[in-house]
C-alpha cells in the first residue's frame, strides 16, 4: 500500500517538477498577447501652452492644448494579415485629435500601426501608415514588450517617421510601482504638414507649395511597468516651428506652431496604473508565482515520495504474541 | 522499473497540460464599435 501510494506521489511530484519550466518557457511566451480587440483612449494635456493662431498668424500662449489619442484594435485587419504573416498579429487604428483652448481642432493625426502580438515587434504589411503616408517602422510603438528589460529600445517617432533610440533611464518607483523609465530626444527635424489643417480650405499641399517648412523637436519620457511592457505614464516636451514663414505673410521668419509640456491628465493616469496592477498579477502567475510554486510541490512530493518508499523497505520489527 | 513508468506519467500529463492550454489560446474577440474619438472625454470614474 505503502509502494503504491510512493509510486503516485512521485508521478505527482515529476507533473508538478515538469509544469514550472514548461509554465515559464513554453506556454508564457505563446499565451501572453495584446488582445486584437482592445480599445484604449487616453488623454493629455498642455497647461499652459502657446499655439499658433491662425487669424493673426502670430504665437500666443493660451491656458490649454488638450490631446486626445484613441488606439482600437482592428480585429478583422488582424486576421486578415495573420493569414499571410502566419503569426498573432494586432492592427491597432490611433487618431491623435489635438484640440484648443477654444474646442476648435488644432490637428488630428491618423496612424495604423501593426505589431506581433506576443513580442510587439512591428510587422511591416500593407496600410501601415502615418497621415496617410505609408510608413515602415523598424522600432516598438506605444507598449513595450512583455517582461521589458533595462536597456534602449528602438522607438517609432510619428512625426518624423523614423525610428530612434529610446534610452533606459533608471528604475523609478511611480505610484506604488517599479517603473523603468525610458527618454527619447528628437533634434530639430523637419516634419511633414499635417493633413487636417485647422484653418478651413487650406490644405498642406497649399501650404507647403508656398515654401514654408514644418520643423519639430520633442523629449519623450516613459514610465513603463516592465511586467506588462505597458506605460503607466507619458510625457513630452514638444515644441513645433514654421520656417520660411514670411513667405506666408507672417512677420517673422520662425513661428513657433506649438510648443508645450504634454502630460497625462490625472484620472487617465490612475485608471491606467489600475488597469496595469490588474493585468501584472496574470503576467505574474505565469511567469513567478505558478512556476516557483509548482517547482516546491514538485521537490515536497518527491521528498514524501522517497520517505514512504524508505519506510517501506525498512523491516518491521517482529511482535509479540 | 514501476518508478520510472509513474515518473512517465507525470510527465507526459504535465505536457499534454501545458500543450493543450497553449493551443487553445483566448478568442479574438470583435472590433470595438466605439469610435476614435476627435472630442476631449470628460473625467474617467
Amino acid at each position: 500500500m505503502r509502494r503504491r501510494a510512493g509510486l503516485v506521489l512521485l508521478a505527482f511530484a515529476v507533473f508538478f517538477a515538469a509544469l514550472s519550466p514548461l509554465l515559464r518557457w513554453y506556454a508564457f511566451p505563446r499565451l501572453a498577447k495584446v488582445p486584437p480587440n482592445q480599445y484604449q483612449e487616453v488623454v493629455l494635456e498642455a497647461k499652459p501652452a502657446t499655439l499658433l493662431d491662425y487669424t493673426t498668424l502670430k504665437a500666443k500662449e493660451v491656458e490649454k492644448v488638450t490631446i486626445v489619442q484613441t488606439l482600437k484594435g482592428n480585429v478583422e485587419e488582424s486576421e486578415k494579415i495573420e493569414r499571410s504573416a502566419g503569426r498573432d498579429v494586432v492592427v491597432w487604428d490611433a487618431l491623435s485629435y489635438i484640440q484648443g483652448p477654444d474646442g476648435k481642432m488644432v490637428s488630428e493625426i491618423p496612424e495604423r500601426y501593426i505589431f506581433d502580438a506576443h513580442t510587439q515587434a512591428p510587422v511591416n504589411a500593407t496600410g501601415e501608415m502615418v497621415d496617410g503616408d505609408p510608413v515602415r517602422r523598424t522600432g516598438i510603438e506605444f507598449k513595450w514588450p512583455f517582461l521589458t528589460e533595462k536597456r534602449d529600445y528602438e522607438y517609432f517617432d510619428a512625426q518624423s517617421r523614423t525610428t530612434a533610440p529610446i534610452h533606459y533611464k533608471g528604475t523609478r518607483t511611480f505610484r506604488g510601482l517599479e517603473v523603468y523609465y525610458f527618454e527619447q530626444t528628437i533634434p530639430w527635424t523637419k516634419v511633414p504638414m499635417p493633413k487636417k489643417m485647422p484653418i478651413e480650405g487650406v490644405t498642406a499641399e497649399q501650404i507647403t507649395q508656398t515654401g514654408i517648412t514644418r520643423w519639430y523637436t520633442t523629449k519623450r519620457m516613459f514610465w513603463v511597468d516592465p511586467v506588462t511592457g505597458a506605460p503607466v505614464n507619458g510625457e513630452e516636451i514638444h515644441r513645433e516651428e514654421l520656417r520660411n514663414a514670411k513667405k506666408m505673410g507672417m512677420s517673422e521668419d520662425t513661428v513657433t506652431a506649438f510648443s508645450g509640456h504634454v502630460k497625462m491628465r490625472e484620472d487617465y493616469i490612475v485608471d491606467t496604473v489600475g488597469l496595469v496592477k490588474s493585468q501584472r498579477v496574470l503576467v505574474l502567475l505565469l511567469t513567478s508565482y505558478l512556476p516557483w510554486g509548482f517547482l516546491g510541490l514538485g521537490i515536497g512530493l518527491l521528498a514524501l515520495a522517497l520517505w514512504l518508499e524508505a519506510r517501506s523497505r525498512t523491516p518491521r520489527e517482529p511482535t509479540s504474541a | 522499473m514501476r518508478a520510472l513508468v509513474a515518473a512517465a506519467i507525470g510527465l507526459a500529463a504535465a505536457l499534454a497540460l501545458v500543450f493543450t492550454i497553449s493551443a487553445v489560446g483566448s478568442p479574438p474577440g470583435e472590433t470595438s464599435p466605439k469610435p476614435l474619438l476627435t472630442t476631449v472625454p470628460g473625467p474617467k470614474q
